[in-house]
Order: structure tokens, then C-alpha cells, then sequence
């Protein structure tokens, strides 16, 4: 059964392009528009992986983050973190908050398929 | 190798004595994003200017970037250039968002792609970019409000984002070269683009 990814952000180009690159790859891809939407969305579906973008409206990337580690089933699931913040300070927090790993954008399809083929197998 | 882009923030301040205003200019790869009452300036050749602005608030911010060129199949949504593009729109988008400015209030003005840089492997690089660029922002559902694209002219461009107004100069007698290589120079800074940003995985 394919595995089911949970892809957030508030850029509609990025969620095509990141769709397009999963889907290809086989992966299940459910969309959200931000923090708050994908907290809706992953109560309702248990999703193997959670890739977010951190600078949203409504709810940012370390926002859900915090939120999902809390839920009983997001306690181990991977969530990457892709964004275009670098900088030592915010990934510090995100890997506090739990965050599995972080890809600087602008991201490589080939690389992005790499890393999640590493954290869910 | 993973090269990751100088996008930067325009750093070059002085005050414009036409305009009696506080001002920064923008070179090719920079952006920049205000909540104050100053003018954004810029010279576009092929490159193309997003002016966006938060209707209600009057945050604004300009960028001045062009596609790479190749990177895969230009038809595909995942080639380098689309993915680039998208990338400098984002962070010019991000930091007005940082600044206060709400994704449902913006709207653009587009200036440039002008078809004016010789030597160049891609037809038309102009209106590449000026198409990249409308095509985002229809995506992103942000409504363009003004448009000045393509053309054989350098374009000058003044964005006072408080004042909601843009003033455009067509440059018909261009007497150096400073337009051209500076945009020359960028682009091949952009041609060690082909991958993306750093990956880091904590566990």
C-alpha cells in the first residue's frame, strides 16, 4: 500500500511542484494550506510523513510541529521541515520541536525523494 | 555540489533628492520589503521586478531576478528554472508576510523582461521571465494591478509601496553597459544553480 504524505504550504506553486514529485514517486499526497489546515488534516488521516513549509498564515510550520508531536500518533512519524529560513537559530528550535530533518528551498526533487526514502524506508 | 543562491536583501540606501525620499535600489538577486514611507528603485534589462504590496496595510516589496537557464525539461513543472523562480517569489512573499502584511491583500505590479541582453543561448529570455512571472502570481492567486513586460527597452522602475504608485522610465539611449553586465554577471552566478538548498537530517 502506498505510503500516504502529508505536504504543507501556503504556496500553491510549491504544493504543485512537491505533489508532482511525490505522486511520481508513488507516494499518497494529501495538501494543506497552512498550520491550521494540516492540524485538521492530520486528525482525520494518519499520514506516514509530514513535510511543512514554516512561514504560513494562520498557523507556521513549528506551530504544527509542537501541535503534532503532542498527538498520540505524530509522536514518531517524520516530519520535515522545508523552508527558506537557513539559519542556525530557527533550525535549532525546529530540531527542539521535534522536527526529523530540514531541506532548504529551493528543493531538489531528486535529493527531497532521497531523504524521504531514507526516513520512512 | 549544492550551491545555494545569494538571494539578499538590497543594502544600497541613499536619498533621492528628485523624490525627497528615503530610497534603497535593488540589484539583480535582491529584493527588499518595507513598512515605511520610502521608494524602492531598480534597473530591469531581461530581468523582470515584482512590486507587491498589502492593499490595506501599504507593506511592500520588490525583487529583481531571472529564470536560469536549461536545468531540465522546460516544459516540466520541477525544471531548475521554474523551481528557482518560484523560489525568489517566495522570499520576497515570505518577508512581507513576516512584516505584518496579509497572503489575501496582495497585489502585484510587474515590470521588465525586456529582450534586451545579447549573447544569450535562450530565444526570448525576456518574456521567459515576464511569462514565469505572471504565471506565478496566477497560481498564487495574487491579482496583477499593472503591468509593463517585454518590449527591446531597459525599463528604471520606482516603487513607493505606501503610496500604492509606481513610476516607470523606458531607457530608449543607453549610453554604458552597466545594465547588461551587472544582469550578465547574475546570470552566471544563476547557471551554478542546478540542485537545491542544504539538507540536514537531525536523527
Amino acid at each position: 500500500m502506498a505510503k500516504t504524505i502529508l505536504a504543507v504550504d501556503d504556496s500553491a506553486s510549491i504544493r504543485q511542484m512537491v505533489a508532482f514529485t511525490l505522486k511520481g514517486a508513488g507516494y499518497e499526497v494529501i495538501q494543506a494550506v497552512d498550520g491550521q489546515d494540516a492540524l485538521d488534516k492530520a486528525n482525520t488521516h494518519k499520514v506516514n510523513l509530514v513535510l511543512t513549509d514554516i512561514n504560513m498564515p494562520r498557523m507556521d510550520g513549528l506551530q504544527l510541529l509542537e501541535l503534532l508531536r503532542q498527538l498520540s500518533h505524530y509522536k514518531t512519524i517524520p516530519i520535515l521541515m522545508l523552508t527558506t529560513e537557513s539559519g542556525n537559530e530557527i533550525k535549532a528550535k525546529g530540531r527542539a520541536a521535534g522536527a526529523t530533518g530540514w531541506l532548504v528551498k529551493p528543493f531538489d526533487p531528486k535529493r527531497l525523494l532521497e531523504v524521504i526514502g531514507k526516513v520512512i524506508g | 555540489m549544492t550551491e545555494i543562491i545569494d538571494d539578499q536583501v538590497a543594502t544600497n540606501f541613499y536619498f533621492d533628492k528628485n523624490f525627497n525620499s528615503q530610497a534603497v535600489k535593488l540589484l539583480p538577486g535582491e529584493y527588499y520589503v518595507t513598512d515605511k514611507d520610502m521608494l524602492l528603485v531598480t534597473v530591469l534589462g531581461s530581468c523582470v521586478a515584482a512590486c507587491i504590496r498589502d492593499c490595506q496595510s501599504g507593506i511592500g516589496g520588490m525583487n529583481h531576478f531571472m529564470l536560469p537557464e536549461g536545468g531540465g525539461d522546460a516544459g516540466s513543472p520541477l525544471n531548475a528554472s521554474a523551481r528557482y523562480g518560484t523560489y525568489a517569489m517566495e522570499i520576497l512573499i515570505n518577508q512581507l508576510l513576516k512584516l505584518g502584511a496579509r497572503r489575501s491583500n496582495l497585489e502585484a505590479k510587474v515590470f521588465g523582461g525586456g529582450n534586451v541582453l545579447d549573447g544569450l543561448t535562450v530565444a526570448n529570455v525576456g518574456q521567459r521571465n515576464a511569462d514565469f512571472v505572471l504565471k506565478f502570481l496566477q497560481i498564487e492567486k495574487i491579482r496583477v494591478v499593472a503591468q509593463d513586460l517585454v518590449d527591446v527597452f531597459p525599463r528604471k522602475v520606482y516603487f513607493f509601496p505606501k503610496d500604492n504608485k509606481v513610476m516607470v522610465k523606458k531607457l530608449r539611449n543607453v549610453r554604458n553597459t552597466t545594465v547588461s553586465q551587472r544582469e550578465k554577471d547574475y546570470k552566471l552566478r544563476l547557471h551554478k544553480v542546478d540542485s537545491g538548498g542544504e539538507v540536514e537530517l537531525f536523527s
